[in-house]
């Protein structure tokens, strides 16, 4: 999984404007004291996995351990992608 | 602003077995008794409830440039309304029902609900929207709606038990965000999403429209929830016509694909703040946000 294209597309996502890839800690938590992220970009970010990957995210549960960090994100959708 | 949205839950009032005491009561007694003795408890409940009283006077004076008087009437008035729209929930809570009349779109609004996909419908703290979940009864998609878990038990059971039968779910704001896997869910099978388009919380994200010659802050997440999943988006308003009527309107609120997704949310952000001044200047009384709503 190349985890730069990850980063542009969850910046492009979530219109990320002022960010580059490399701004991203590939181990930082993505919502709260990271990245930041709330409800709405969980949105956002649940449908780019979807889209890009074919991932559909549904049990909130695991929500929470994928969007840990980009490379628990990314290391889910090497193990689930369907596209 | 953002701060006004969240400090005021627009929870309904009362002690847990006042709200018992009322539905029971309602069981047996017609409504428009209660109605009489509102008319008497209003100037207290205007005189305690300070801070809603004022933001509503503003609201009158600025949103509908109306002299002293006149907004003073008009709160007491619109107090009064608001009286009478939770009596008549309780009264509902109570199995009592209402006569509707409905405005152009009823149609379009029941092949929506027949079609495969799901769609968002918006909601307003404008009337009685909550009488929809009871008229609208859905016969083949679920309605999920999403609230604000500050009710008290017993609104919240009877809520349950009104809606269960009408499919209707509840799904609460967390803080764990699970409401967002729900509606996201529920959307992508086909159901249909109910969220207030007039109230921020949850997520801060706003976007700024026009409503009454001022400026607001309208919630990002419901037009970028309908975008996102690519599902259309209608505001329904249900007002209050007499003692035992109401009537809902139907607005369909649609953007221009060529625009991006921004825009486009702009654009619906918009339109639902044109479509609620319609609507308030038509029951300039039934406005129950209580508090400056404006930015400005």
């Amino acid at each position: 999984m190349d985890v730069n294209k990850l980063k542009e597309q969850i910046i492009d996502a979530l219109n990320l404007e002022d960010m580059q890839p490399d701004d991203i800690d590939n181990e930082a938590p993505l919502f709260g004291e990271g990245l930041g992220l709330d409800s709405i970009d969980a949105l956002e970010l649940i449908v780019l996995m979807e889209k890009f990957y074919g991932i559909k995210l549904q049990n909130p549960a695991e929500g929470k351990e994928i969007f840990k960090s980009i490379n628990c994100m990314a290391a889910y959708i090497d193990a689930h992608r369907t596209k | 602003m953002a701060l006004e949205h969240e400090n005021w839950k627009g929870t309904t009032g009362g002690m847990p077995w006042m709200q018992r005491t009322l539905i029971r009561l309602l069981a047996i007694v017609d409504q428009r008794i209660i109605y009489g003795v509102l008319c008497l408890v209003v100037p207290f409940y205007m005189l305690f409830n300070h801070k809603g009283y004022i933001s509503m006077y503003h609201f009158f004076r600025d949103g509908f440039q109306e002299s002293w008087w006149k907004a003073f009437a008009h709160v007491y008035a619109n107090h009064f309304r608001f009286g009478q729209i939770i009596v008549d929930r309780f009264a509902a809570f109570g199995g009592r029902t209402f006569k509707f009349e409905f405005s152009e779109g009823k149609e379009k609004y029941q092949a929506l609900a027949r079609e495969d996909g799901g769609f968002v419908q918006l909601s307003s703290h404008m009337g009685n929207y909550e009488l929809a979940g009871y008229i609208l009864k859905q016969e083949i998609k679920k309605i999920y709606a999403l609230v604000f878990w500050g009710e008290t038990e017993t609104v919240m059971e009877n809520r349950r038990k009104m809606f269960s039968a009408k499919g209707v779910e509840m799904v609460p704001v967390k803080s764990d965000m699970s409401h967002i896997f729900e509606l996201n869910n529920a959307l992508r099978d086909g159901q249909i999403v109910s969220m207030p388009g007039d109230r921020i919380f949850g997520s801060v994200k706003s976007l700024k429209s026009s409503f009454m010659d001022h400026s607001v802050k309208l919630p990002f997440g419901p037009f970028q929830l309908a975008l996102l999943r690519e599902v259309p988006m209608v505001a329904i308003f249900v007002m209050k016509e007499r003692w035992d009527t109401y009537k809902i309107y139907f607005r369909f609120l649609e953007a221009d694909e060529s625009l991006g997704k921004k825009e486009q949310a702009q654009q619906l952000a918009d339109d639902f703040a044109r479509e609620m001044e319609s609507i308030v200047r038509l029951y300039p009384t039934q406005w129950f946000n209580y508090f400056e709503f404006w930015e400005d």
